[in-house]
């Protein structure tokens, strides 16, 4: 007999995401993913200046912010053609991998280990064994018997009060929860020293962004930062010895403690190397530019198709194939008419044609958000993608963080993990664990770039837009490869004002629903063959879709529907 | 409003909400129209937050006293009416901060601070009911006369906490720039 099971919302981050499951056998036979909001940020960007547009794209979501102010301040560029000094493209390289840092780290810590720590059974543990276990793997500092046991004495006082605080939804002594004590009582201890290294790669953002949560120093054409050493207001090498004093920091965690925690977590369920695959085409676009024209990026960008080793590579972010064939389908989405358009092409008049009732089948338009498809697929974005295209083309980076990361489960579990397993739910948390140590690496690398082309005498920082902006049409894209997965701004100018604007964001991707020819999207896919052990507790569809990092207030070309309901697991 | 600075402060006003969400907007107005009327000290950071989601755990780390406009959705309010909540009021769920994407975002935060035992003793909500949090830069006529009263409301929770504030003469106008229809000043 089959089940229905509707989780709504699941995402503990932003927006409103909603996951229908249909259970047969005590696996998903099929799923249904829904974004229960809509938004059209074209409708408020109509008609104003295109330098203006980042400060409101930037308020999209607010978890995202610095990722929507990049890429449309690189979606105008692109449209005019300009060429952006390289300190622009330095200091914004560094403030989008400092960001990526923290969102990684966040993710894995704070948003998605509850999926696999069971946080009451760290009290079980022995700190002094948790210690030793922790120190025959890593050099972290923070593993000391006395730290262990501190945390464990503010658990047990926690739990002692009946409060369980920011733990409180978790799945406890759920029979998928499958980690020793001491492993669990390990992940409580880095997830309370995450918050303070997710501050410090923030703190990076605002100073080289001069404020946080939105950036203040960008500009189309380049950045705001005036470069003079010596000057206490402008950037100088006081504020640059301090971004990279946080950053050895940070990049110190990630790499001994971030990247070492996945794989210590993943040996202990090796099974879910084999479940959550879904969709094996992956996009992942070139990012850090390391020259005005952009022609050089330090992280590779491609087109996996059908998860074959063939990488159709994408040089730069004028990549015609991209541009001609990225398109967004309305089939399934509550939107007038039944078109698939290129996004440049498209307009946003919503039309919600009714609730999906519970205990119905599913409606023909069942979610808000649209489905991006390229060459007519659905194609799987974020950092699986990225590494699987730098992997398959050799890039040094991803290949030397790829070997770490086998190693290291290697070393702890005495289990091979291959490449080919990275198709999968913990894949999804093993690459972006190796993109992060890779992002930290180069994060390191453009600093340096940054303070030798300062030495050279270079303070270029802008490249004013306005000759080219005050008249003629411009059609232009920009990208950035965040660390949700591929994002684009598409944008049509005419005369100096907005014609049209579009975001294509990595949840639509990853969240979108089925398209007019009913292929699923990755989240959909990605679920049909997960086990679910108890249909009230559905942790392991949890798992698969925390893997994606949802972020559905991007996701969404908008709003909310009710926005009452909170956590709700119904199970019809 | 200060960035890099912020961390040094020992006090912090911080407007939550979307600019681009009608009604919502209200917590980074109340904000920028606080900090254009009213001089406070050093220690004291004044943030338009946006919808930082659990990230406003890092903006309320370690300080002694922390101010919270937020737009509200009560069961028996009407539009524009401010409400003030201490800490406990917030953690006992009470209102419902539940208007738009950021929610689940204070409770957790805060929940997250006090079990890390950097939470600031000293915890106010500035709520505001919204009226409609349609897509849009506009605030409902009911929350726009909501203002001066959550401006007042949050230099008396600075008051309650100790902290200073000297009254600008003349103010200075607000920088609400999502409200402009016109190219910015860089």
């Amino acid at each position: 007999m089959s089940q229905r099971i509707t989780i709504d919302p699941i995402t503990r981050i932003e927006g409103h995401l909603r996951i229908d499951l249909e259970v047969d056998g005590g696996r998903v036979s099929k799923a249904w993913s829904s974004g229960t909001m809509w938004r059209g940020i074209e409708t408020i960007l109509q008609g104003r200046d295109p330098r203006d547009a980042w400060a409101f794209t930037q308020r999209i979501c607010g978890v995202c912010t610095t990722v929507h102010a990049i890429t449309s301040v690189r979606s105008v560029e692109n449209a005019l053609g300009l060429e952006v000094p390289l300190n622009a493209q330095l200091i914004r390289n560094i403030i989008i991998s400092a960001h990526a840092l923290h969102d990684h780290v966040v993710h894995f810590y704070h948003l998605s280990a509850l999926d696999w720590v069971d946080v009451v059974a760290a009290l079980k543990a022995d700190p002094a064994k948790a210690s030793a276990l922790a120190e025959s793997i890593s050099s972290w500092p923070g593993n000391s018997t006395k730290e262990l046991a501190a945390v464990k004495a503010r658990l047990a006082g926690f739990v002692a009060a009946g409060q369980l605080g920011p733990f409180q939804n978790g799945y406890w002594g759920h029979p998928a929860m499958r980690l020793p004590p001491e492993v669990n009582l390990l992940a409580v201890a880095h997830y309370l020293q995450a918050l303070e290294i997710q501050r410090k790669a923030n703190q990076i953002v605002a100073i080289l962004g001069s404020k946080t949560p939105h950036i203040q120093n960008l500009a189309v054409g380049g950045v705001a930062n005036a470069i003079n050493l010596d000057s206490p207001s402008a950037l100088n090498m006081e504020k640059l010895y301090k971004v990279k004093d946080l950053l050895d920091e940070v990049s110190g965690f990630v790499t001994q403690c971030y990247l070492v925690d996945v794989a210590a977590v993943a040996g202990f369920y090796p099974e879910w190397f084999k479940y959550g695959a879904g969709v094996t085409n992956y996009l992942a676009v070139p990012d850090l530019p390391i020259d005005a024209k952009m022609t050089r990026f330090d992280l590779p960008g491609g087109v996996i198709m059908a998860g074959q080793a063939g990488v159709r590579k994408i040089e730069n972010w004028n990549d015609a194939f991209l541009k001609a064939n990225v398109t967004e389908s309305i089939a399934h989405s509550h939107y007038d008419g039944d078109w698939q358009r290129g996004p440049w092409e498209e307009e946003t008049v919503p039309k919600f044609t009714g609730e999906w009732k519970a205990e119905t089948a599913a409606p023909q338009k069942y979610s808000w958000v649209k489905a991006p498809r390229l060459d007519g697929k659905p194609m799987q974005v974020g950092p699986l993608a990225q590494v699987l295209v730098g992997f398959l083309t050799n890039d040094p980076l991803t290949v030397k963080w790829v070997s770490a990361a086998i190693s290291t489960v290697k070393a702890i579990h005495k289990i091979d993990v291959t490449p080919a397993m990275l198709h999968s739910t913990l894949g999804r948390h093993a690459a972006r664990a190796i993109r992060t140590a890779m992002m930290s690496e180069l994060t390191l690398k453009h600093w340096k770039m940054l303070v030798e082309n300062i030495g050279k005498g270079d303070t270029s920082i802008f490249v004013d837009p306005m000759p080219k902006l005050q008249s003629g049409s411009y059609r232009g894209v920009g990208f950035h490869e965040a660390p949700r997965g591929t994002l684009s701004h598409w944008c049509v100018i005419e005369n100096g004002k907005i014609k049209n604007y579009q975001c294509v964001v990595p949840s639509t991707w990853n969240a979108g629903p089925r398209d007019g020819h009913d292929q699923p999207g990755p989240y959909e896919a990605a679920l049909v063959g997960n086990p679910i052990a108890d249909p009230k507790l559905p942790l392991e569809a949890l798992r698969t879709i925390h893997s994606f990092d949802p972020c559905l207030a991007c996701a969404i070309h908008t709003h909310d529907a009710d926005g009452t309901e909170h956590g709700m697991v119904k199970v019809l | 409003m200060r960035g890099e600075g912020a961390r040094l402060a020992r006090f912090s006003v911080i407007g939550i909400g979307n600019v681009l969400e009608g009604d919502d907007a209200i917590g980074p107005t109340v904000v920028r129209v606080f900090e254009s009327r009213y001089a406070a000290g050093d220690d004291v950071a004044v943030v338009d937050g946006g919808t930082p989601g659990l990230d406003l755990t890092a903006y309320m780390m370690g300080l002694e006293g922390l101010v919270v406009v937020d737009a509200i959705k009560t069961r028996t309010g009407t539009a524009g009416e401010v409400k003030v909540y201490d800490k406990k009021g917030i953690l006992n769920r009470g209102p419902m901060v539940a208007m738009s994407p950021h929610e689940p975002g204070l409770r957790e935060s805060i929940l997250h601070a006090e079990f890390q035992g950097v939470s600031p003793p000293v915890i106010n909500l500035v709520g505001v009911v919204a009226g409609s949090i349609e897509f849009g830069c506009r605030l409902t006529p009911q929350v726009r006369g909501a203002i001066d009263g959550a401006v007042e409301a949050v230099r008396a929770a600075l008051q309650g906490m100790g902290v200073a504030t000297v009254k600008r003469d003349p103010p200075l106008p607000p920088d609400l720039w999502w409200e402009r229809p016109q190219h910015l000043p860089t």
